[in-house]
């Protein structure tokens, strides 16, 4: 992949209506051939991000930048991107073959070429055989293919997905998680994809932006964004079930709290040092060893169990160390159950430090 | 499936009760136009007999003159002595006047509306609301001094234009509701797709907002075409509409048989809105179900 020549560049936005400021100030260089996704909870301007990006709502301030031009006050159709949207917005008076070719036909493309480019779409979303039909007659993972070909045969270089998958359920969901990743490794198009699901995120993005308020929190690969977040509620908002955070203080080389103390010689800190005062530990369920395993763990304390949640591949448990909660994650065949007492351990190499005032990490 | 053994489960006595209410409901309803249509056909003497009312079934005075229970001498009398002709000449022209206008007015401006992000836009409506619950006579009421003034009383322009103007905030409304429910993306995605904003709202929009545009032509022709307060006292006595024509029938009574020519009007002015309705039905009952509920 070849990142560096940016294909879109977004510089400065800024978007208010009236008083209400939604999108503050935002940096974001994509490069070519880039998958990049928009995360965050509703709310957070990445649904708003993305129609400043298509040219569907006019920007306070800033620029945007698509293959070098500054197309800031461009119209949708001259900006050369192609745009999926959650509910598909399929022109439910026309076929398939009308939704694909109707883009085309706009921008007044040769018959033969409509043609051949509306195959190619149909072949590779496998949509050939409902060509004829109407959106009507299409279940919904039908009609994102048709949406996602009407994007396709427009032969542009920018991609960018609304919330795609959000209208289907959960097993459809993933299976065409897949097809677009196949898809953008086929093609090697520049792709902006907003969603709050973090599995569409992690799985599918080569960066992922996090936003909150208007404001991009953390972008990076999947991986810095799960093992090293920037800040509190990026590691909140990523995983699932959340991190476990516990308020304690930090002291030389060691994390203490009312209910542990947890030395950090071998916490990686982050280059702005390691002041002592009031700190957040945060430590993942997944990272959690239990019973036999904890026994190899630097810390290890025992945890009261209060809920079990088997999920068949492994089994979530919800404790309390102390009055605090702690939730971890076992094995599938574990037999824990409600009441019982369990031998926890934790590697502090793998857990984040934030400061309490600040929410940045350490 | 489910239905039909749902209704053999219904007790026999329910099921006749169901049918002779609504065959009763039906007799009630449809009796007196179906009184009006066979009077029509005979003269005052039968239709309105002081001495037996059974006359107007048989038509015997009917028979006495014309040798027959059926004539048309009323219809003939009205469309053609009295120019009823001309009055449903007028009411074609008013009526297909205030649908067009009120419609493209209403398609245009019930989009904006719909679209719009401003505060003042549903400002806009509830003023709108307001005018449209006031009494039409009120209206007129004021209207007529201008008019006179500006010598343009007594035309259908001038009717038609108070007419629009009574129209236009039941278009507006209905329309925006039927435009709320045609979803955003599609206009933003016909937009990424290369269409204008014109050109989003003719190809994209408007094939999807044909059920609503008929429902609201439907009810704004019945408006214009059943007007009467308007209509009676904006326009002069050659320039009259339908109703009122029929209304200044009933008003000469004294004279022998100009009754009858009310009565054979008021069922030729009827019959063409049974057609319509019969002919848009579909639409309308789909154009007012999308109306009321969100897909």
């Amino acid at each position: 992949m070849n990142q560096t020549t940016s294909s879109v560049s977004i510089r400065g936005l800024d978007l208010h209506f009236g008083s209400v400021k939604v999108l503050t100030d935002l940096d974001i260089e994509i490069g070519e051939g880039e998958f990049l996704v928009l995360l965050g909870s509703s709310g957070c301007g990445k649904s708003t991000l993305l129609n400043c990006i298509a040219g569907l709502l006019d920007v306070s301030g800033g620029e945007i930048h698509i293959k070098g031009r500054n197309v800031t006050w461009d119209e949708p159709k001259d900006r050369g991107i192609g745009m999926v949207f959650q509910s598909y917005a399929l022109y439910p008076q026309m076929t398939v073959r009308g939704n694909l070719s109707f883009g085309l036909k706009q921008a007044k493309v040769a018959k033969s070429e409509i043609e051949s480019r509306v195959k190619r779409a149909a072949e590779v979303l496998q949509i050939e055989a409902l060509l004829e039909r109407k959106p009507a007659q299409l279940s919904g993972g039908q009609r994102q293919r048709v949406a996602i070909g009407r994007a396709l045969v427009r032969d542009v270089d920018v991609f960018l997905f609304d919330e795609p998958l959000s209208n289907l359920d959960a097993k459809l969901r993933a299976s065409l998680r897949v097809e677009i990743k196949r898809l953008h490794q086929q093609l090697h198009n520049t792709m902006i994809y907003v969603t709050h699901d973090q599995i569409e995120a992690m799985t599918l993005a080569d960066r992922i932006a996090i936003m909150k308020d208007g404001a991009v929190q953390q972008l990076g690969t999947p991986h810095e964004i799960y093992s090293s977040p920037v800040n509190r509620y990026v590691a909140a908002f990523i995983g699932s079930p959340s991190m476990n955070f516990f308020s304690g203080s930090l002291s030389g080389d060691n994390f203490v709290s009312d209910t542990m103390t947890l030395s950090m010689d071998r916490y990686a800190f982050d280059g702005t040092g390691r002041q002592n005062g009031r700190v957040e530990l945060g430590v993942r369920p997944e990272h959690v060893a239990c019973d036999e395993a904890a026994r190899d763990m630097p810390f290890q304390v025992e945890v009261d169990v209060d809920v079990v949640e088997p999920m068949g591949s492994d089994t979530q448990v919800w404790g309390s160390l102390q009055g605090e909660e702690f939730r971890f994650r076992v094995d599938g065949q574990s037999t824990l159950k409600t009441g019982d007492k369990v031998l926890v351990g934790i590697d502090p190499a793998r857990t984040c430090l934030f400061d309490m005032t600040t929410e940045l990490r350490l | 499936m489910s239905h039909e053994s749902a209704t053999q489960h219904r007790s026999t006595p329910l099921l006749i009760a169901t049918s002779a209410f609504i065959f009763i409901w039906l007799i009630v309803a449809a009796f007196p136009f179906f009184w009006t249509m066979w009077g029509s056909f005979k003269i005052q003497a039968d239709f309105f007999s002081k001495s037996d009312w059974s006359n107007a079934v048989t038509g015997v005075n009917t028979t006495a003159r014309y040798g027959h229970a059926f004539t048309g001498v009323a219809y003939e009398g009205a469309w053609v002595q009295q120019d009823f002709w001309r009055a449903a000449v007028n009411s074609l022209i008013v009526t297909v006047s205030v649908v067009v206008i009120s419609l493209t007015f209403g398609t245009l401006g019930g989009y904006a509306l719909a679209r719009s992000t401003a505060r003042y836009a549903f400002a806009l409506l509830i003023v709108a609301l307001i005018f449209r619950a006031m009494p039409h006579i009120t209206l007129v009421s004021g209207y007529l001094l201008p008019f006179f003034k500006l010598n343009i009383w007594g035309y259908l322009p001038t009717a038609i234009i108070v007419l629009v103007a009574i129209n236009q905030p039941f278009t507006l409304w209905m329309l925006r509701s039927f435009f709320m429910n045609v979803p955003r993306e599609l206009d933003e995605s016909a937009l990424v797709d290369g269409c204008t904003r014109g050109q989003a709202f003719c190809y994209v929009i408007m094939p999807v907002m044909w059920p609503g545009v008929i429902t609201t032509g439907l009810f704004s022709f019945l408006l214009a075409y059943n007007d009467f307060a308007v209509t009676a006292t904006i326009l002069n006595q050659h320039n009259q509409t339908m109703v009122p024509k029929i209304a200044s029938f009933l008003g000469t009574t004294q004279t022998e048989g100009n009754v009858m020519f009310a009565v054979a009007s008021v069922v030729s002015a009827t019959a063409p809105l049974f057609v319509l309705v019969l002919v848009f039905q579909r639409n309308i009952v789909s154009g007012l179900t999308a109306g009321a509920v969100k897909g």
